[in-house]
């Protein structure tokens, strides 16, 4: 692939990194949300989008590696080892291990489709939710607090992730590096076979490819990056409750990819950032009618671009361009 | 002798609401495969109109009779406004009809306020069975569910109508091709099933406090009993039906409603895993 097709995600990345110079500390705050938000739309864009798993319970994979993030920053596990990659390491590991069990449970034989598959991950999102809510050694309803923030140790270099635009940076390389690698790969032989997984499982199947070994890896690569968006979101929050394992977020993270466009990942990490975005600005203004418009508009792009709403408009721009944007 | 009867009338008057519910799912995605994320809000809504009802003096026959109606016709609008458009796109009315359901309990929100609201009984006696008492209010709604079931029944098994959908269900074509307004057919469907889920809530009311937020709780175990009996067969939802909501409600009487819960979805789970067509569903064709 010609890195031409990286060059509308490497544009965003470019004015993204300005946005620290004209914004104010609040502001720049609340971009890390939006980029860890974004990496979530991204685990999820890959599992349904590309995939063709419609996974309704995917803050399930975020929540757990929140969970694991956090006792390991906090020392619950080892009191010694609190370092924020072996964090991030064990929170993306516990999450992918989880995938790979549910997707096994899920896809074995002649595995769940469509509606079935939809319900049941639901029913999973909601178990743990009640489970965590319950479990007191992890804090039960009120979840864990004073999660530290990340941390870099390199020998006798120590540095702390305190202030907003440091870790601004961090998280956009984080996120791009991310994204690009994601871009790249969808394009690979990998990306090819997905499609076809998509498009007919059965007479992949006969061409001799293990649908269920590819299913389970791309359940599990969603699974990883949720994990990891979950990591990261507890740095900068300090806090890991119930709600990030549950029903809520899966239904977020549900709108915000469909609304930017679940087949294009740099469409689904906007639709995140755009919606977020929107709703930090515009809850203010519209209170209690936010949530009623979001569903409404949901609805009529559902029916009337279910492409996506951001993904059309990029779609035509990567035809002026020549260039399929992933 | 009581400490069992108990709670297996309260299990048992679970069960048959539940079985409400997932009957008109059922008949939705029986017939036209299209997943009603919005039904528990259709529920929610029909316990609002009791609540209403009663507050602006139509009484609580008034209530049960215009919940179906409003619900109803609810329904009709959401089938020709949102479901007629994408009939052909079953995933992405999971979607559609999930954002209807973000914005139905928003406007909800909007309107009522977030806070819990109650229905009061409409009377307030309590019956010798044997034994244990037990209110009269709580016999009423299972006998009226009962009865609802069996009219359900009888509409599909016996009249014309049922017939016609019973065909549109086994072979949507073919049905069409012999002169069949399927399109008639699944839009009175809807409207019934979203009635049906009206009068479900009006029904239950008076028995638990009303929020905005009450219709998931009751969407995903419709949705599980309905899978767990097997798509298709009406039985399969009483069976579905008994299996969660029956063992659901027993078991939150030895240990915690949380672990019951869990307990129970995984249950169900398993049993959709390893009988895609249902406990008592047949072979696949």
């Amino acid at each position: 692939m010609t890195l031409r097709a990286l060059i509308p995600s490497f544009t965003l990345m470019v004015i993204l990194a300005l946005l620290p110079l004209v914004l104010n500390g609040y502001w720049v705050g609340q971009l890390n949300y939006y980029l860890v938000y974004g990496l979530f739309a991204l685990s999820l864009s890959v599992v349904w989008g590309y995939g063709g798993i419609l996974c309704l319970g995917q803050a399930a994979f975020f929540g757990i590696g929140a969970y694991v993030m956090a006792l390991v920053t906090k020392g619950m596990i080892l009191p010694d080892i609190t370092s924020s990659l072996i964090g991030i390491l064990a929170a993306m590991i516990a999450a992918v291990l989880f995938a790979l069990v549910l997707g096994f449970f899920l896809f074995a034989g002649r595995g769940v489709q469509g509606a079935y598959l939809a319900v049941m991950t639901i029913a999973v999102t909601l178990m743990l939710e009640r489970l965590m809510s319950n479990w007191y050694a992890l804090g039960g309803y009120n979840g864990l607090l004073d999660i530290p923030p990340l941390t870099l140790q390199l020998g006798d270099f120590f540095y702390e992730f305190w202030d907003a635009a440091p870790l601004f940076y961090l998280l956009l390389t984080i996120v791009f590096a991310i994204l690009f690698a994601l871009q790249i790969f969808m394009n690979s032989r990998y990306g090819l076979l997905l499609t076809a997984l998509k498009g007919n499982q059965d007479r992949l199947t006969f061409f001799g490819y293990g649908i269920l070994r590819l299913k389970m890896s791309v359940f599990a690569l969603g699974a990883a990056i949720a994990g990891l968006a979950g990591a990261l979101f507890v740095t900068i929050d300090g806090f890991a409750s119930p709600t990030l394992i549950g029903f809520t977020l899966s239904t977020e993270v549900l709108i915000w990819v469909a609304l930017g466009g679940k087949e294009m990942l740099l469409a689904a990490f906007l639709g995140a950032f755009v919606t977020r975005f929107a709703e930090g600005w515009l809850s203010e203004a519209l209170d209690d009618f936010w949530l009623l418009a979001i569903g409404a508009i949901f609805m009529v792009s559902v029916v009337l671009l279910p492409k996506g709403l951001i993904a059309t408009p990029l779609g035509k721009i990567g035809e002026a361009l020549k260039i399929r944007i992933r | 002798m009581i400490e069992i009867a108990i709670p297996l009338m309260d299990a048992l008057s679970h069960v048959l609401i539940l079985i409400l519910v997932a009957l008109g799912l059922m008949i939705i995605f029986g017939l036209m495969g299209v997943i009603n994320m919005a039904h528990g809000e259709l529920f929610m809504i029909g316990a609002y109109v009791m609540v209403m009802a009663q507050q602006w003096g139509i009484g609580y026959v008034g209530g049960l009779i215009l919940a179906p109606i409003i619900v109803g016709f609810l329904g009709w609008v959401i089938e020709r406004g949102l479901i007629c458009h994408i009939y052909h796109r079953p995933i992405d009315t999971i979607l559609a009809t999930w954002g209807l359901s973000i914005a139905l309990k928003q406007a909800v929100v909007l309107t009522f306020g977030p806070e819990a609201q109650s229905a009061p009984l409409p009377f307030d006696m309590r019956v010798g069975i044997g034994v244990f008492e037990y209110p009269l209010y709580r016999l009423m709604v299972m006998g009226a569910s009962i009865l609802l079931i069996c009219m359900c029944f009888w509409v599909f098994k016996k009249t014309d109508f049922g017939l016609a959908a019973r065909a549109v269900i086994a072979r949507p074509q073919t049905s069409e091709i012999l002169g069949l307004n399927t399109a008639k057919i699944n839009r009175t469907s809807f409207v019934a099933g979203a009635a049906l889920a009206g009068i479900a809530g009006a029904l239950i009311a008076p028995t638990i406090s009303v929020d905005p937020q009450m219709g998931l709780g009751y969407l995903v175990p419709g949705f599980l009993s309905l899978l767990v009996g097997g798509v298709g067969a009406l039985s399969g939802v009483i069976v579905g039906g008994a299996a969660v909501g029956g063992s659901g409600s027993l078991l939150t009487n030895w240990i915690s409603p949380v672990a019951s819960q869990i307990v129970v979805f995984l249950m169900a789970l398993v049993i959709i895993r390893m009988r895609p067509n249902g406990l008592i569903g047949g072979r696949k064709k």
